[in-house]
Order: C-alpha cells, then structure tokens, then sequence
C-alpha cells in the first residue's frame, strides 16, 4: 500500500530493544498492524517520516523470527497448503507476546 | 501443564514492564503530553512506537479502563476549549441575524460570513478527524483490549460523537439555544438558495461540511441511517426545496409561458442531481427529485398543458419538438400515463382533424352549384370536380397532419407506447366523425385518394416513392371503422381505372392491393382480386377473338376492331355502369349497324365458347376511337382521329346518315339510339358544348340540352392535334359522390351490412347451437368490426327478421336466449 508512493522508500528498518537492526520490505513488515500505522504516512510520527521503528521490548532473537515470519506470510499469503513454519519452543512465549503486541 | 504455562506467561511480561515504565501516572504523563502535541500538530518528534508502548503498558497494568476514561475526558477538554472557541468565533453576526432577515438584502455580506464559518468548521473537523486516526492509531492496543473485554465502542467513535455534542451541538453563546449546527444548517441552505437563484457558490466547502455530517451518527452504534447527514440536515434540506419549488412553480406559471416552465424545469432538475453529486450527497438525489416531481412538476403540469397560447397547444401548432420533449418528458416523470398531456394532444388532433374536415367540406362547398346543374359543363377548363380535389386535399392534409404528429412521436415523445395508443385513437376519432348529419366521407375521399394517384400522381415517381404513398393511404385506412364502405367506393373507382384504362402503373394498383390484403384481410380483397383476374381473362379473350374473326372472315369486311372487357357481375360494381334505377325498364340502347355486326359476332364467339353464360353490353363504360373528315368551307378536308366514349361514338355515326347541313333534334337522337337521358345529355354536352371539343353545333346556342335543340355537324371543327380525345363531362371522372348517389350508395351498403351481419349472425348460431342475446352480440361484433361497426339495431332487426325466417328461434326468454335452426 504505501510501497506505491515513490516517495517512500521500499524498505523499512525495524530495530529490537537491544540493537540489532532487519531491513525488510515494507509490504512485509505491514503485515503487522502495528507497524502499518506506526508508517501511515498521513500521521506525522517520527517512524513514519525515518522509516525507522525501534520496537523497545523486543529482543534481537524475537524480532529475527518476527521478520522471518513476515517474509513467510507474504511469500505464502493467498495459498493453500503452506508449509508449517519451524518454530524453536523456546521462543514460543516471547514470539506469542510479540504478536500481541505487534497486532499480527 | 496449564499452570505451568501461565507462570512461563507471566515471567516475561513482567520482565519485560518492569524496564522503565511500571508506573501508570509515568505513562499517562508521557501519553498526555504527546496527545496535546499531535493536536497542535507537532507530532514529528514523537515516536510512535514509545505512545503504543505506553498504552500498551497502561492496558496490561489492567488500567486500560481508566486510561479510556481519561482519553475521553482530555478529548472533550480539548474539543470545549479550542475547537468550540474557535468555530464559534468565526460565526459572525451577520450570518446568525440573516437567518431571519430577507435573503437579499445582506446576501454577500451574509455569504463572505458564511464561507468563512464554513471554512473553519471545516478545517476543525479535519483536523479532528487527522488526529483521532492517529490517536486511535497509537490507542489500537488499548481499542483491541476494550472493545473485546469490556465491550465499549471504539474510542474514534467515542471521540467523533464529542465532536458532534461538544462541538456541533453545543451553543453558540452561552446565553442563545442557537448551536453551532443551527448555523451551519441555515448557512449551507443558504447558500444553496443563492446558487438557486444563479449565484456561484464554493461548492467544494459546501461538500466537505456534507461529509462531515455523513460522518457524524446519531448513535454509538453508527447505524448508515443514523448519519447526522440523514437525521437532521437531509430533511431540513427537503422541506426548505419544497417550498422553494412551490414558490417557483407559482412564479414560473405566472410568467405564463409553458416553454420556460418547461426548460426551466429541466434544469432545476439537472441542477439538483448536479448539486446531489458535487455539493451534497448522492443519497439525497432520489428524495429532491422526488420533491421536484411532486412540488414543480405534478402540481402544475396540467396547467403548464393547458396554458393559453404557449401550452402543449401552440408547442404542437409550431412543432416546437424541444419543448415538446421537456414537456413529455417532464410529464412522463411524475405520470406513467402522461394524462394531461395525452389529453391536450388528442384534443389538439381532433381539433386539428375537424378543421381539415371543415376545410374539406368549405372548398367543396363552392362547386355545389355547378354540381347542381349538373347537366351543364364545368366552367373549369378541367372536368375535375371541386368536390374531388377537396376530398384529396383532405387525404392530404390527414397525411401530413399524420406525417406531422409521427415526427413528433418520434422526436418528441420517444416512441412513448402509450402517446401512440392515443394519438391513434384521436386521428381514428376525427377520421370517423360524422360531418354534419351525413355520415363520415373519409372511406369515400380515400379511395378518391388512392384513384388520383395511380390515375396521376405516381407519374415519375419511384418505386419507393410510390410505395410510401401508398403506404401511407393504408395508415389512414388503418383508421376508418367502416372498412366495408371503403371497400365499395374502392371497387368503384378500380373499376373505372380499369376498364378506361386509366391506371398508370398496374404494378402500382398489384401493389395496392397487397398491401391493402395485409392490412385488412383475404376477404377484404377478394373480389378486388377477381377484378383484376376478370380483366386478364378479358385480354386472352379479346386476342383470341380477333384470332378467331381473321380466320373466319376476310380481312376486307372487317372495319371495327374490338377490344372486349368481360365482368363477372357479382365482383363488379354494377349498378354504377348502367345507371339503373329500379324502376324504369332499360333497353338496351341500339347499335349502328356496322357495331351490331360486330357485337353479335363477339356474342355468338364468347357463349360458343362458356355455354349457358349470359352477355349484357354496357355501352356506358366504353370508348371508341373514330376516324372524322370535316370538309372545310374552302373544300378541304381534315382528318381527325376522335376518341369519345361509346355513346358518343353511337351518336357521331348517325350523323353518317344527315346529308349536309340538315341537323337532327335531341328526341330524334333519342329515339334513333335509346340512349338513357342522363348519357345522351352528357354526352351531348361534351360533344356540342365543351369549348374544345366542339364537333357538332348546337341551336340555340346554350348550355343546357333541351328535347327541342337541333344539332349539326360542326366541320369547321379545329383542333391543333390530329388525335382528339373527347371526354364525356362529369361521367367518366371518379370524383365525389353528390347527394342522390350518396344515398344510393348508402342505401346500398346498408342492405350489404344486413346481409353481412345475417350471416355472421347464421354462422355464429350454425357452431353454438344456443346462445344468450348478449353473447350473441359480443359476437357478431366483434367478427365485423374488422370490416364495419355494426349497428346494433340493426343486428337486433336481423335478429328479428332471423327468426322470422325460420332460422332462429326463441329458446327462453329470461335471459333471452336464442336457438339455431337445422
């Protein structure tokens, strides 16, 4: 959606609480509710102008899986029998409490 | 394991609350802070992932209720204190006093004041709007939560419905009941009023205003028939364009012009749908045309019809078509059946109908006169009869009268079915309305129509102009009711046509008689047909007669050739060829000799060949091509080739026998001949009296033919063409009826109905066996009326006279019910 602006660019960079930083598709990091309107272009917050989201309360590992989700559900969005994603039990909760937070 | 996985729950999320913000105070400190800066549009710095994050915490503090609360509470602060302030201060005076003062008066000062408030409202709602997006936005967490757990409506919708009370509805001084939205009501009819009445408004201004009471609901449950659009503005909208509507379409009226109702109309109406879509809202466009038709249209319609000199009367006169059109369409909005206008249209047909029947009737009236001395010759150097032309110019004038409502259906009424339903009865109403106490001469002056056409009219004419003309004869036929009238003028005057050969086109006169089969039915032109069939027989009849006579003769003897038409009686029209009156006794006139020879000859010919036939000549409708010497008083002589009729013919060659110079009287012409009266004089005339054709002299010099008068051989006849064609006066021309014929034919028609309607009647009783009167009414009727409408005293009589015969019988008498006779 907002990709199709050429003033924007295509890629968005999502930091986690502890620095590590994922330059994603924008179309991709969408997926999440959250961070399509921390973007939305028509506020004027800062993450929206930078292009930059610094998600305090996620952890480095977390936010890799998050983004690995991303990628996942836009690669396999509008299909049926997709694969199941492989998830490491340990991260479980974090990633269930990132969801929740993240709206996706 | 349950409860294992809420502890593992739990663990994190602690850890994750507890960094910075475990205060709830902390965060809604922050929170506050950073709602006021988005509405004073300074949100740039802001992250919004820190505004989530503190909601967020808030609501997992299980605070998320309080949060909502004090959200609402800094909202509504926030609208009372800047938002109402602002808007209220842009409301000037002006535009609260306008609300009652005359419209015209402060119109621009009122309208300048109006776009300003317009536009401050305007920018606060979208402002309002900008904001609570991203407040809710940054609150999703806390809306997720509340609306899910504790059922509570959005925030959004929480914080538009401050608007609405806290903004709109709150007053617009603390001492008035007037509120912001009474404003914002007046002002936006306002200035609808002024682009009413021709004014350019900031329709974009206008819109966006709309848009924010489309966004705007009643309730918490935002229902789409709770928009504030729909609830409130929408009808005061309505009620101010009714009485709008209702003043103009008084005004309008007075104006009295139909035309200018007519187009202003149109536009209102277009000017409405273009306001529905640029400056309010489409949803409205059905309702105001719905005030239209009813206030402007329906209310008045019929008057702006019925308007003196420039309704749908003058429109029709002039083939306004546009007006016309705006008219019909106009009507067609709020009637499905058009009445009014159908009935000034039909009205204006008949009306227009009854003139063409009165300007038929008024040229006819003049050549009364000669038509009652009728045993004179016409003053008009042509043998046309005034009665004759009139009835064509009546065709004439239906067909373009035709022509001229067509080209308005058309154009004007788009093809409506039931303008054509209407307009077809009115021209079937005037075509069949009786004149005076006589009954209708359409049949007659169509069929008159039809003969001056293919005697003349389609001379050079194409094929597909002769085609329309036809065509368009068989529309006016489509219109008469008494078909059967029209068939006997028709055969009367094919008939002549065809025995003087004065059809143009046989092609032509094929061609007519198709398309009249197609119209009207096999029946309708059976005996036409057989008219025709009569008439080829006759020709392989005369060429193998003259076959026959050079075979049986020599060639010396024979000086007149024969051409020979043989008439079935029962398909031809009779009893116009031999002037028979029931009466006197005709002998047949007497030939001379050499004709006689001739005659007697065909006879034996023909009934050698159909035995048991009977042969009656009738000299009336005959004509003879003679040869004439006229020794000039100077001895020499010219010759003159005459084509007269048979009488004439009869006539000339007695004065083979005068020695020159002595003269024969009308009663010894007479009694040489046996020439009816009414033919001799006729004939008389044409030959003695008629300028041109004067080949016999007559004493006295007059132009009436008295028993006394004496006639001579005219040899000083002159003539500037060596073939001479000699018409008989009035005879042989088909040309209107007078009064004696037109009785006759009537009486005639009326015994041919009695004699139709016996054996409807016969028919009918001959299937059912018995039958209730009424039904047998219906029946009879409606198996006539293809061809004639019935009298229905005269079935009544036939019934009677039925019954008499023996035919019928009386079954019961309650209801009265009759029973067919083997």
């Amino acid at each position: 959606m907002s990709a199709s602006k050429p003033s924007q660019s295509e890629y968005v960079t999502l930091v986690s609480g502890d620095g590590f930083e994922f330059v994603i598709p924008r179309s991709t990091a969408c997926v999440s509710g959250t961070i399509r309107r921390m973007l939305e272009p028509s506020s004027r917050f800062s993450e929206a102008v930078t292009g930059r989201c610094v998600l305090e309360n996620i952890s480095g590992i977390v936010l890799e899986k998050v983004c690995e989700y991303f990628c996942y559900n836009e690669k396999n969005k509008n299909q049926t029998y997709v694969p199941d994603m492989d998830i490491p039990p340990e991260l479980c909760l974090e990633l269930l409490m990132a969801a929740d937070y993240l709206d996706t | 394991m349950a409860l294992r996985a809420r502890q593992k729950i739990r663990a994190p999320r602690r850890g994750l609350t507890v960094t910075k913000t475990d205060d709830f105070e902390t965060n809604w400190k922050d929170l506050s802070t950073s709602l006021r800066k988005i509405h004073t549009k300074d949100a740039s710095n802001l992250s919004f992932e820190q505004l989530y994050r503190n909601s967020y915490n808030i609501v997992l503090m299980m605070r998320g209720e309080e949060l909502y609360e004090r959200i609402k509470v800094l909202e509504r602060e926030w609208l009372e204190e800047e938002v109402q302030k602002r808007v209220t201060a842009s409301i000037s005076p002006s535009l609260l006093l306008a609300t009652h003062v005359d419209v015209q008066d402060q119109a621009n000062e009122r309208r300048e004041a109006g776009e300003r408030f317009l536009a401050v409202l305007k920018e606060a709602w979208e402002d309002h709007q900008l904001c609570m997006g991203m407040i809710t936005d940054v609150l999703m967490y806390m809306d997720r939560v509340m609306s899910t757990d504790h059922r509570k409506p959005s925030i959004y919708v929480v914080v538009m419905a401050l608007f609405r009370d806290h903004v709109l509805r709150s007053p617009i001084r603390p001492d008035t009941k007037t509120t912001v939205y009474d404003v914002l009501e007046s002002t936006v009819l306002f200035m609808i009023q002024l682009e009413r009445s021709g004014h350019i408004i900031d329709r974009p201004l206008i819109r966006h205003c709309i848009y924010m009471l489309e966004g705007l609901y009643e309730t918490i449950t935002e229902e789409e028939s709770s928009k504030l659009y729909l609830t409130v503005f929408e009808p005061a909208f309505l009620e101010a364009s009714r009485k709008f509507y209702q003043a103009e379409g008084r005004r309008l009226l007075e104006t009295g012009d139909a035309a200018t109702f007519c187009k202003s109309a149109m536009d209102r109406l277009s000017e409405e749908t273009e306001r529905c879509i640029d400056t309010l809202s489409s949803l409205t466009e059905a309702k105001i045309k719905d005030v239209l038709d009813n206030e402007l249209i329906k209310n008045n319609i019929a008057e702006v019809v019925k308007l003196e000199g420039t309704g749908a009367r003058n429109m029709l006169d002039n083939d306004r078509i546009d007006n016309l059109r705006s008219i019909y369409v106009l009507s067609a909005r709020v009637d499905s059946k058009k009445t009014p206008l159908t009935t000034a249209v039909q009205k204006r047909i008949v009306e227009m109908g009854r003139e063409v029947n009165a300007s038929a009737i008024a040229s006819a009236a003049p050549s009364k006169k000669p038509e009652a001395g009728e045993k004179k010759p016409s003053e008009k150097e042509k043998p046309v009869n005034l009665q004759t032309v009139a009835a064509i110019k009546w065709v004439d004038d239906i067909l373009a009268l035709k022509a001229k409502f067509d080209n308005i259906w058309q154009n004007a009424f788009q093809c409506d079915q039931v303008m054509q339903s209407a307009i077809t009865s009115s021209f079937s109403e005037f075509i069949n309305l009786s004149q005076g106490a006589a009954d209708s001469r359409s049949s007659e002056y169509l069929s008159l129509f039809f003969d001056e056409n293919l005697k003349k009219g389609i001379k050079g004419k194409t094929d597909s102009e002769v085609d329309t003309l036809l065509d368009n004869g068989i529309t006016l036929l489509r219109y008469i009711k008494d078909k059967d009238m029209f068939e006997a003028y028709y055969k009367k005057h094919l008939s002549r046509r065809l025995l003087m050969k004065r059809s143009v086109s046989m092609d032509a006169e094929r061609q007519m008689i198709s398309k009249m089969k197609m119209e009207v039915g096999n029946q309708f032109t059976q005996r036409l047909e057989a008219m025709f069939k009569d008439m080829t027989i006759s020709e392989d009849l005369t060429s193998s007669y003259k076959e026959h006579v050079r075979q049986s003769s020599d060639p010396d003897q024979k000086k007149v050739e024969l051409d020979i038409n043989v008439l079935t009686s029962t398909m031809w029209p009779m009893e116009i060829m031999s002037n028979v009156r029931s009466e006197d006794v005709q002998l047949s006139c007497i030939f001379p000799k050499e004709v006689e020879s001739v005659k007697q000859s065909f006879e034996q010919f023909y009934l050698g060949k159909h035995n048991g036939r009977k042969l009656s000549w009738q000299a009336s409708m005959g004509t003879a091509d003679i040869r004439a010497t006229f020794q000039r008083s100077n001895g020499k002589t010219q010759r003159h080739e005459l084509n007269v009729s048979t009488y004439a013919m009869i006539i000339l060659l007695l004065f083979n026998d005068v020695p020159a110079g002595e003269s024969l009287t009308y009663t010894e012409i007479q009694a040489q001949t046996r020439i009816p009266d009414h033919d001799l004089i006729r004939n008389l005339q044409s030959l003695a009296v008629a300028p041109k054709t004067r080949v016999l002299k007559k004493d006295p010099m007059s132009k009436d033919v008295k028993p006394t008068d004496k006639f001579f051989f005219n040899h000083d006849f002159q003539s500037p063409f060596m073939k001479v064609r000699i018409g008989v006066v009035s005879g042989s021309a088909n040309k209107v009826e007078n009064q004696d014929q037109r009785k006759e034919t009537e009486k005639k028609m009326s015994e041919e109905r009695g004699a139709s309607i016996e054996a409807a009647i016969v028919r009918i009783m001959k299937q059912r066996k018995t039958l209730i009167h009424s039904q047998l009414m219906n029946e009879v009727l409606t198996q006539l009326s293809a061809r004639f409408v019935p009298d229905v005293n005269m079935i009544k009589k036939r019934i009677e006279s039925l019954i008499d015969r023996e035919y019928l019988e009386r079954v019961e008498e309650d209801p009265p019910t009759y029973g067919y006779v083997a």
